[in-house]
């Protein structure tokens, strides 16, 4: 018995262990910073004047594969620029992210830079960091709503464009009838992809809830069915990089070719471009998303400039395609992409 | 009547720290004889229970089985030594059916570990064989226990008990939850078993329940021994009467000590 | 046979006995004591509700993606997790430890070289360190579960917590990905340098091997098919027939002949009908056929059973009442599909949901389907008055589903209806009538024994349908080639899934493990006191839970080569909701991994159904939630009705 408990002991110790480890690594970025920056690089600070400031990066991530890049890249422009970058991920609470937001205003920050979910609920506590005078710059979603806040600009892809970009595509390779699948049941952005791939498509869309990325057997079987219910359907768009790979599945189960394009990307989908088996993945560059709205920060904070001239600053829609998959995929594995 | 009885009590007590639980209390329990113990709420009946049940140790007194002093360290012991005791919960698992509750814990198998399964047939069939032999005939072992009367469960458990090797059984209340006519039953139920050469103690605050099966009566109150009867020695009013005079008394001089 | 020789035959005998509470349980009411009975039912309606609406129910390949969804994760895990409910638990963890076992066993798979570090074990080390990390996990939960006296709900969601941190915390600080793959390295790797692929070729098959209907050719199929089929029905019904009926001590010889006559007339209907299209011919066969299992049925029961005695007819108001809204209800599905137009392919405008046609066969179906759910409770309720009632209802309730079988037949546009249905439902009215003839003229069998020969039959009888709805499933013929049919593959999951299924349920009702599951889910104090050891077997049980969730991540594993951090988080509810459709009590002591099983192809019917009906996606939920909600009633009630029957 106690011998059992001893061991029990000694797991939960790597346990603990592991996640302490996993704590250090995963939040470099805020922990390096606020220590490092204000103590032993204090020399950093008068170079580049940057040492002073505090910006805030809030936004509904999850830290999945696809934030944790924009993540990366605020981090590598807040290293470069001697700033210090606090990283507030709000896994897709919008209090979380209002809560956030007060405590950023209340700290002073020299500049918030935020994305927009849900816009009803983030306006407000928004337009109030404006009114303290603190620069604001909205990311990834909030292309409509910026203006309204009086944010200097928004840095992202408009759904909607990469979608039409994804529709000219299916144009080019020749499709007739594209099934837009989603992998969640109501997500705004999710939609817009796949109502502007009806914009530009020339052919039939059919847009349909196929299963969640939590259960992959359910999203390949209901991909399936909705391709037996329609023989015809000769391309698939998957609004996602995990669906995408599901569409790839759903086609080689059922020995059928189809065109399929993809969104974002993991090492297995741009894998798969490189094979031939998916012909495109939308990349709506996130990097430069965390990346560009430190450096116009800085650069409003210490030399007054606004970017965009009131317009978005869009950072895609880029296309990874068999020909500039391996360089991508190299990059992508390295964080960056 | 047999020389030595199954199980003797001779002033046995129990004390938990200071409070004094149960105190000179003899009996004795002849096989194929019942024996009532009789008392109100609070007169030590678990305790007594407990102690030929092997939870817990007496402290005071002797305690023969078969003539030998015993002490039991744990309720598997006394079982093993043949005193079963069946609890007023019944330990039976309402959803479960008649046979496989009849066996529970004690599944007879058939295999060899891993593949070692429950003989089912020799395990309906026996169960439904031990319950014919208690008088009652259950129309499918099948069924579950939850469907049986209150009076039928009891016997499943009983029939369980003397299967299992008991020698003398002790029945914790079985009456109390029970209406008129079940009651009727179960007390049937406890002259088949002794008859067929147990032991029974009959625990029960109703005398006009324990004095139609009772051999022996053995009165508690308030821990102490009201009395140890042979049936020719007491009488059903005598009975009644000493239960609830005994109760009165406590209540006049409870009175008078405040006084 | 009578009450001397009763005590010391025990099971058997007991037929005489002047004791009412010894009324001998028929086949039917037998069958419907099983907790599985109403997931059967429920499974059943569901099936057939989409075979009408959606076109690819009815074919190989619709029936290949079920089985897909229906096997792994979700019928594997919930057949643990029933076994774990039964035993009064909950494993809120199950879900994320089928992403996280999966993405264990890649990690100790994957090269330590490379920017991606891994463990690098040869799989046949990886298999087994998971597996063990499995039984951890599972040992940790139940231990926690005893120790604290904590409710298993509170505990296991820590361990949820735990789980889907760890998952995306060690996915990322390993492989930098919230994905992690990829297995099929080692098999390119093997072919690039031509070393071994430390046995990923065999385990890819024990795990992911795949039967591709498209190769595998065989003429013969609709003739196994044809035969299996018929004759495993005929085995059935004479099964029931057997086991139904009292035997007659004397019965008349002659009837075997008329039984050998029937068959013969069967066998000749059927070829009459497979060779010839004319109308005429259809009416030959079909005729044939009926008189065939007429003559044959009743000559088998001349010679076999007891005669009835008492054919006085009665029928009680509430049989008439329930038969007469049985017919209002059929009389509605058939006025409904006069009436809409059967040709309206557009979507119903107000809901934008289904198409006319599809809401005319939605109709249609619900309400013969409650019609004839009426007529069976007016025959059942007719039947405990008078036996010749009962028959009388049945009879007309086989005619009428005759009557609608044809009905049906030349309304109907699509093929499936046309030949498929129609065919099917005459069957059943064949089948109805003769039972009906049958009841009004022979016995029921009032004792229990001599039960081996029916049970025979009727075991032989659904084996030989399987084999025969199997062949036509696994095998195509050259004609259809040629046709160009889809791809159709069944996975070697579907395998696990029937295995473990099987395992679980001889475990849970043939062994001591078995029992004391049942005993600590239904009175944990009770089995103590009994010396059942409580506390170890719901450990057991959590790491039977932990063992198929880990069981899960490896197929998953081998299926995608890739896993991805929130694999499974959110599904554990899925099994619990399967477990349930199936019979299984939230409460612990009660249900059946047959039924998990059986909830498990709802679920999986459900979530392909509206897709292949093409249906609007945004109602999904709404179906999904609905039938499930359904089927969870419709088994509750049956039970309560059957638990009443006893």
């Amino acid at each position: 018995m106690t011998k059992r408990f001893r061991w029990l002991a000694a797991l939960l110790a790597i346990v603990l262990f592991a996640a302490a480890c996993g704590d250090d690594t995963n939040d470099s970025g805020e922990a390096a910073d606020e220590s490092g920056d204000a103590g032993d690089n204090g020399e950093a600070v008068d170079q580049t004047q940057g040492g002073d400031l505090t910006f805030h990066m809030i936004t509904h991530s999850d830290d999945g594969p696809f934030w944790s890049v924009v993540k990366r890249g605020a981090e590598a422009a807040a290293d470069a620029l001697g700033v210090t970058l606090v990283w507030m991920p709000g896994n897709n609470d919008p209090g979380q992210m209002v809560t956030d937001i007060e405590t950023a205003i209340g700290e002073g920050s020299d500049g918030i830079a935020a994305s927009l979910p849900s816009p009803d609920q983030l306006v407000g506590p928004l337009q109030q960091a404006v009114a303290e005078g603190i620069p604001v710059y909205t990311l990834n979603s909030g292309a409509n709503d910026y203006q309204a806040i009086g944010a200097t600009t928004h840095i992202g892809q408009s759904e909607d464009v990469a979608g039409r970009g994804a529709g000219l595509r299916f144009n080019e390779l020749g499709a007739t009838k594209v099934l837009c699948g989603r992998q969640e049941q109501s997500n705004v952005g999710l939609e817009e992809r796949c109502s502007g791939l009806k914009e530009t498509f020339d052919g039939e869309v059919i847009d349909e809830f196929v299963g969640l990325d939590a259960d992959q057997t359910e999203q390949i079987n209901g991909i399936k069915a909705v391709l037996e219910a329609n023989p015809d359907i000769d391309g698939f768009l998957g609004v996602g990089p995990v669906i995408a790979m599901s569409g790839l599945q759903a086609a080689q189960d059922l020995g059928i070719d189809l065109v399929i394009g993809g969104f974002d990307m993991t090492p297995e989908l741009l894998g798969a471009i490189e094979a031939g088996d998916i012909a495109f993945t939308v990349d709506q560059q996130q990097y430069l998303q965390g990346y560009l709205p430190v450096v116009l920060m800085f650069l409003e904070a210490t030399n007054l400039n606004q970017a965009g001239g009131g317009l978005p600053v869009l950072t895609g829609p880029g296309f990874v395609t068999p020909e500039n998959a391996a360089g991508v995929l190299a990059l992508s594995e390295a964080g960056t992409r | 009547m047999s020389d030595t009885p199954l199980l003797e009590l001779d002033n046995i007590g129990k004390y938990y720290g200071n409070i004094i639980a149960l105190q000179g209390v003899t009996t004795e329990v002849h096989a194929g004889q019942v024996t009532c113990v009789l008392g109100d709420n609070g007169a030590g009946k678990s305790t007594f229970i407990k102690i030929l049940a092997g939870v817990h140790k007496h402290d005071q007194g002797e305690f023969r089985l078969e003539g030998n002093p015993v002490s039991f360290n744990s309720p598997r012991e006394a079982l093993s030594s043949g005193i079963a005791a069946v609890y007023q919960d019944l330990a039976m698992v309402p959803l479960m059916s008649v046979w496989r509750n009849f066996f529970l814990g004690s599944e007879p198998t058939k295999g060899r570990w891993p593949v070692e399964w429950i003989d089912k047939s020799f395990a309906k069939q026996t169960a439904k064989e031990e319950m014919a032999k208690m008088g009652i005939d259950i129309r499918d072992t099948e069924q579950p226990v939850g469907t049986l009367s209150g009076g039928e469960r009891q016997s499943v458990a009983i029939a369980r008990a003397v299967y299992f090797g008991a020698k003398v059984l002790i029945l914790d209340e079985p009456t109390s939850a029970l209406g008129v006519k079940q009651s009727g039953v179960v007390l049937r139920y406890i002259l088949e078993a002794a008859r067929r050469g147990l032991g029974v103690i009959f625990i029960t605050h109703n005398p006009n329940h324990a004095f139609p099966v009772g051999d022996r009566f053995l009165i508690l109150n308030r821990g102490r021994s009201m009395g140890n009867f042979a049936k020719d020695e007491i009488s059903q009013s005598e009975l009644t009467s000493l239960m609830a005079g005994g109760a009165e008394l406590e209540a006049l001089q409870h009175e008078l000590s405040q006084g | 046979m009578t009450t001397a020789a009763e005590a010391s035959t025990g099971s058997n005998g007991s037929e005489e006995t002047h004791d009412e509470r010894l009324a001998y349980r028929g086949i039917f009411q037998r069958v419907l004591v099983r907790p599985e009975i109403g997931a059967v039912i429920a499974a059943v309606g569901v099936w057939v509700f989409f075979w009408a609406v959606a076109e690819p129910f009815g074919r190989a390949s619709g029936a290949a993606s079920i089985l897909d969804v229906a096997a792994s994760p979700l019928g594997i895990m919930a057949v643990a997790v029933a076994m774990l409910m039964i035993g009064g638990e909950f494993d809120l963890s199950s879900g994320a430890a089928t992403g996280a076992l999966g993405i264990v066993t890649i990690l100790l798979v994957r090269d330590v070289s490379g920017e991606m570090a891994g463990a690098g074990f040869s799989l046949w080390v990886a298999l087994p360190l998971s597996l063990a990390i499995a039984l951890a996990l599972g040992w940790f939960n139940g231990t926690m579960v005893n120790r604290t006296s904590l409710p298993s709900f509170i505990v296991t969601l820590g361990s949820f917590f735990v789980l889907k941190g760890a998952k995306l915390g060690f996915s990322k600080l390993i492989v930098e990905q919230i994905q992690v793959g990829t297995l099929d390295d080692l098999a390119d790797y093997a072919e690039t340098t031509g070393a071994s692929d430390k046995g990923y070729g065999f385990l890819n098959t024990l795990f992911a091997a795949e039967w591709d209907r498209r190769s595998h050719i065989w003429e013969a199929r609709d003739n196994i098919y044809l035969l299996g089929t018929f004759l495993g029905l005929a085995l059935v019904i004479i099964g029931v027939f057997e086991l139904h009926h009292r035997r007659a001590e004397r019965g008349i010889p002659a009837g075997y002949a008329g039984a050998g006559l029937g068959l013969v007339s069967v066998l000749f209907g059927i070829n009459t009908l497979h060779s010839t299209d004319s109308v005429s011919g259809n009416w030959t066969g079909s005729l044939l056929i009926l008189a065939g299992m007429t003559v044959g049925l009743i000559g088998l029961s001349a010679a076999r059973y007891h005669p009835l005695s008492d054919r006085s007819l009665a029928l009680p108001t509430g049989a008439v009442t329930s038969f007469g809204l049985g017919v209002v209800a059929l009389a509605g599905s058939i006025i409904a599909a006069a009436m809409i137009d059967s040709q309206n392919s557009e979507n119903i405008s107000w809901l934008g949901l289904v198409t006319v046609q599809g809401g005319r066969a939605i109709l249609f179906v619900s309400l013969a389907g409650a019609a004839l759910v009426l007529f069976l409770i007016g025959v059942n309720r007719a039947r405990r008055s008078s036996i010749a009632g009962g028959g009388l209802l049945l009879a007309v309730t086989a005619l009428s589903v005759a009557g609608t079988a044809f009905f049906v037949r030349a309304e109907s546009q699509t093929p499936k209806f046309r030949t498929q249905a129609f065919s099917f439902m005459l069957m059943a009215a064949a089948i109805m009538l003769v039972w009906a003839i049958a009841s009004m003229l022979f016995e029921r069998r009032s004792s229990t024994g001599h039960e081996r020969t029916g049970l025979a039959l009727v075991g032989s009888g659904f084996v030989l349908a399987l084999v025969g709805l199997g062949a036509r499933l696994l095998y195509v013929t050259q004609s259809e080639l040629d046709a160009g049919i889809t791809k159709t593959g069944y996975s070697v999951r579907i395998l696990w899934f029937a295995g473990f299924t099987a395992v679980c349920t001889w475990v849970l009702t043939r062994t001591r493990f078995g029992s004391w599951t049942y005993a600590v889910g239904g009175n944990k104090q009770a089995s103590r006191q009994v010396g059942v050891p409580a506390n170890r077997t719901k450990v057991q049980l959590f790491m039977l839970v932990s063992f198929a969730a880990w069981l899960v991540g490896v197929l998953l594993a081998f299926r995608l080569n890739t896993i991805q951090a929130s694999t499974g988080d959110g599904e554990e509810f899925e099994y619990i909701i399967a477990a349930v459709v199936g019979g299984t009590a939230l409460t612990g002591g009660y249900g059946s991994t047959l039924g998990a099983a059986i909830g498990a192809f709802i679920m999986a019917m459900s979530v392909q159904g509206i897709p292949s009906a093409r249906w609007n996606s945004d109602w999904r939920f709404l179906f999904i939630g609905t039938i499930l909600l359904l089927a969870a009633i419709g088994n509750n009630y049956i039970r309560g009705k059957a638990e009443a029957a006893r």
